[in-house]
């Protein structure tokens, strides 16, 4: 048994002479406190003790408050009570749970004590580390489990159409979190859905309903087959988000409608009670003339950055958040992209991003970096990262931070 | 992030004041006072936001929760929500089945 360190608990700082010279001859160092001593202590002043012997006159209440201090300075000592001729003192120690020891003081006797104390001090330690390991494998298991979920049902490759550079930056928080974007072709490779997304919440949860979003919205798009090229008819008659409604036919437009209306339609009939929901941008851009029909389902407006150096136009909500209003009605709206121009897309990762001192980075700083930076693609993408990285700084990342930039490229330029 | 959820019930209207901070860390407390004015039988859900820094997507999806815990019939109201958690809601388009109040 290594020296054992033993704090005597007294009011008046003795120790009885046998049981001084019992813990002596046994080789354990006794330090010697009042319960004021020891709570008064500044931290990290406290002997490193294994056993704490109180003596029995102290109250209960007294022992547990000086064993809760000697916890905090990350000591946990074996607590036992000590009595010399007050015996009946000793009763109301055990109901604590406090071990006793009592006269006579043999060293042999003592010494049992003190290796029971150790031996149980040394187990207890152990458990907790155990333990502690086992939560803090679990949780970090939970998370690699949902961001292997969320990785997963991010494309490999984003397709680019000549003359187009779509780029993308994902950052994953640590707590994951439900941000997707997804890019693939659809009306036999005539038109290019986009999309970006934030489910709401965080953990397993929110990356088993973005893997379910993902796929609802990318298999009903693509299966929306040319039978049903033209969209003649909008669903719905009555819009709440009318300014942008037109019923026009849009090449394209059908797949949208489908996949988002569908979706919601899914999520509110199946999985309304879990409640989980996403906020979505999902645009269906023509290559050849840059017209953009999208659906804004509850999304950060998403900024098309003008090459001619005009204001940039925010593309507003056309319909809620994705899953939560049962038979919702989603406008489309419009946009036009011309040669140079770039739509930066975006998750509140970006706009909710704080510093250290907890500021958010915020919509105007975001588009005022946006005025900023040069408008291809991926260079304002990194101009973004380096705003919010600097703009972070050592806080720690509390949210997805996905940024899809779609630039095209005026005429003359040559390709990546 | 300071968080604080209070409920009162009067005539069974019941009012939960929040103050700081509503997201993935705080939501639960929120959800836990919904359960209980839902408990008290409450017709009327009144939400004090005038001292709520902030609502996260996950303080959104607490919203959500109150609308089904409390079933259609109640009227939910957010009362005094600073510009940004307003904005938020709006944008969100949950405006549409809680009624946001300026105070």
């Amino acid at each position: 048994m290594a020296q054992t360190n033993v704090l005597v608990l007294d009011e008046h700082r003795t120790v009885p002479p046998d049981l001084r010279s019992a813990l002596e001859r046994v080789g354990a160092r006794v330090h010697v406190r009042t319960p004021t001593d020891v709570l008064a202590a500044s931290p990290g002043r406290l002997p490193d003790v294994t056993v704490m012997l109180a003596h029995a006159g102290l109250s209960p209440h007294t022992v547990r408050a000086v064993a809760r201090r000697l916890d905090d300075d990350g000591r946990r000592p074996s607590v036992v009570a000590f009595a010399e001729q007050d015996l009946h003192l000793l009763g109301s120690h055990v109901h604590a749970g406090c071990d006793y020891l009592v006269p006579p003081f043999h060293a042999d006797l003592v010494l049992a004590r003190l290796r029971n104390c150790d031996e149980r001090a040394r187990f207890s330690r152990t458990m907790e580390d155990v333990t502690a390991h086992a939560e803090l494998l679990s949780y970090e298991r939970e998370l690699e489990i949902g961001r292997e979920i969320q990785l997963g049902f991010l494309p490999d490759a984003l397709p680019s159409p000549p003359g187009w550079e779509i780029h993308v930056r994902f950052r994953p928080a640590r707590t994951v979190a439900g941000d997707f974007y997804d890019v693939f072709e659809i009306v036999n490779r005539r038109r290019l859905a986009l999309v970006v997304a934030d489910v709401c919440d965080k953990g397993v949860g929110a990356a088993l309903f973005m893997a379910l979003i993902r796929s609802l919205l990318r298999h009903t798009a693509e299966q929306s087959g040319l039978q049903s090229l033209i969209a003649a008819e909008l669903l719905g008659e009555e819009t709440t988000w009318a300014e942008h409604s037109r019923a026009i036919p849009v090449v394209g437009a059908t797949p949208l409608l489908n996949a988002v209306v569908g979706t919601n339609n899914y999520l509110t009939r199946n999985h309304i009670r879990q409640g989980y929901f996403a906020t979505m941008f999902f645009g269906v851009l023509d290559p050849g003339t840059g017209n953009l029909v999208y659906i804004n389902g509850g999304h950060n407006p998403p900024v098309l950055v003008s090459a001619s150096g005009a204001e940039p136009v925010l593309l507003m909500p056309t319909g809620p958040a994705v899953g939560v209003i049962p038979d919702v009605d989603f406008s489309l709206g419009y946009a036009q992209l011309s040669p140079g121009d770039t739509l930066f897309i975006y998750t509140d990762g970006v706009t909710e991003a704080r510093s250290e001192s907890g500021r958010f980075f915020g919509e105007e700083e975001m588009l005022r970096q946006l005025a900023e930076a040069a408008v291809r693609g991926e260079e304002l993408l990194d101009h973004m990262d380096g705003a919010l990285s600097e703009f972070v700084g050592p806080a720690e990342q509390s949210d997805d931070i996905t940024m899809m930039a779609v630039h095209w490229r005026p005429p003359g330029t040559p390709a990546d | 992030m300071s968080f604080d959820v209070r409920l009162r019930v009067d005539e069974r209207v019941a009012t939960i004041e929040l103050r700081g901070e509503l997201d993935a860390a705080t939501a639960g407390r929120f959800h836990d006072t919904i359960d209980q004015a839902a408990a008290a039988g409450a017709i009327e859900l009144v939400i004090r936001a005038e001292q709520l820094a902030y609502l996260s997507s996950a303080g959104l999806r607490s919203l959500v929760f109150a609308r089904q815990k409390m079933g259609d019939d109640v009227r939910i109201a957010v009362v005094g929500a600073p510009e940004t958690v307003a904005r938020t809601i709006r944008l969100a388009g949950f405006d549409h089945s809680i009624d946001l109040i300026d105070v």
